[in-house]
């Protein structure tokens, strides 16, 4: 979608508050949000579900409001759409499910316990897929020129443009399907773009920028 | 199970834009009161994860990877070859690193690590991402004006050195190895890994001589 997270490119955010003293969370609630992330679970949602339905927040909220903070919005509306929680119980702000919950809380982690399943957060998102690669290192591609409705990682800067690919990563999950619960996979490429391609003030520049892309986000240069 | 509706989850966030408290600490804690009252989550494993992202993963594993690279070409060679196996030698594979590649500075080139469309980051090595990674200024800025970004950050880039940026668009993961600083020939690896910034696995950061 061609939502405000689309930040690639985009110009008018002012300089960059560089400051940052190390710390891992600067506010309690920072802290509280990155737990819950890393230790609730809910049954058949993708990384790219998730994703997109940051994508949707309010532009007013997702820029306006902290970054955790957007996480913990994600949450509540990843658990509402599947049912596991209502608005009526986010409005109460208890469950009102009867009976309330089943079993009780999950057995609490230890801290070796956590970094083992921190461990077990080491997801591979690749598989050994028949089709060959239709393109190959060194060759010129161009990108698509249009995105869509629904989640996609090809962003708007990068679209219509030359770039050549840079290497192969095998097939990895198609995050565009992957955000609608259909696992898929395409191979991916390193695609590099030179800064000139992509930026009119960039001419003469000998920088580079390097993208991940999907085999379907790419096509003949002169097509 | 979702029913991966998006037009469903727009109207959730209309909702919730103007019923959840206005403060982001009360929006979190309302978030866990639920969980934890559905059973879903247990205040204690999250008071776990915030301890080891506190206490026990953060930029440290990362710097322990560059200073080995510094020391031992072989594990260099290995990391810059497949980067999973390589930081799994020293049990720092985890969260968001299955797919990690290495890319390295040198005279002729810099290397800085973004991603425009989130806020992806190597957590297992690099632990919690900083503020500034995570802010539209930076996430907007990185791919179109590098070295204007670099500048910020106090970083000056010859005209002769080239910048590659690497936009975290896919679920691989990107720590940059910086340069080992002249002079350090006689240091061990635990002295070169109090040398190495977080912002110099980023990008953000470059010359390590002058810590």
């Amino acid at each position: 979608m061609d939502g405000i997270h689309d930040l690639g490119g985009k110009q008018g955010y002012g300089p960059i508050d560089i400051d940052d003293d190390g710390t891992p969370f600067h506010h309690e609630w920072e802290g509280r949000e990155w737990g819950i992330a890393q230790c609730a679970r809910t049954p058949g949602i993708t990384i790219d579900w998730w994703r997109h339905c940051r994508e949707l927040i309010l532009p007013i909220d997702y820029l306006g409001r902290p970054y955790f903070d957007s996480w913990a919005q994600t949450d509540f509306s990843t658990y509402i759409e599947a049912g596991w929680m209502s608005l009526d119980e986010v409005d109460a702000g208890k469950s009102l499910a009867d009976p309330p919950a089943s079993g009780g809380p999950p057995p609490a982690m230890t801290l070796q316990q956590v970094l083992e399943e921190d461990r077990a957060h080491a997801h591979r998102y690749d598989a050994e897929i028949e089709a060959l690669p239709d393109y190959s290192v060194g060759q010129q591609i161009r990108t698509v020129k249009l995105g869509h409705v629904g989640h996609t990682r090809l962003p708007q800067y990068a679209r219509g443009r030359l770039g050549t690919i840079h290497a192969y990563h095998g097939a990895h999950v198609f995050p565009d399907l992957s955000a609608k619960g259909e696992e898929t996979y395409q191979p991916l490429y390193s695609v590099m773009f030179e800064a000139a391609e992509l930026w009119p003030e960039a001419q003469y520049s000998k920088d580079k920028v390097y993208l991940d892309l999907w085999e379907s986000y790419l096509m003949e240069p002169r097509a | 199970m979702p029913d991966f509706n998006a037009k469903k989850v727009a109207e959730i966030h209309q909702h919730l834009h103007s019923h959840l408290p206005s403060e982001s600490a009360l929006r979190v804690k309302a978030l866990e009161t639920l969980l934890v009252d559905k059973g879903l989550v247990n205040p204690q494993t999250i008071d776990a994860w915030i301890e080891a992202y506190t206490e026990e993963i953060g930029p440290k594993r990362g710097a322990r990877v560059v200073a080995k690279a510094w020391c031992d070409a072989d594990f260099k060679h290995r990391l810059l070859q497949d980067a999973p196996a390589a930081i799994d030698e020293l049990d720092y594979l985890g969260k968001a690193t299955a797919h990690l590649k290495v890319v390295e500075n040198t005279e002729q080139v810099h290397n800085l690590v973004v991603c425009t469309l989130c806020s992806c980051y190597p957590f297992s090595i690099l632990g919690i991402a900083p503020a500034w990674y995570k802010a539209a200024a930076y996430r907007s800025r990185a791919v179109r004006d590098p070295r204007g970004v670099l500048a910020e950050f106090g970083v000056d880039i010859d005209a002769d050195v080239e910048i590659r940026v690497w936009d975290s668009t896919a679920e691989l993961r990107y720590l940059v190895l910086p340069q080992r600083p002249a002079g350090t020939e006689n240091m061990s690896e635990d002295e070169l890994a109090g040398l190495v910034t977080r912002n110099s696995m980023i990008g953000t950061d470059r010359d390590l001589s002058k810590a």
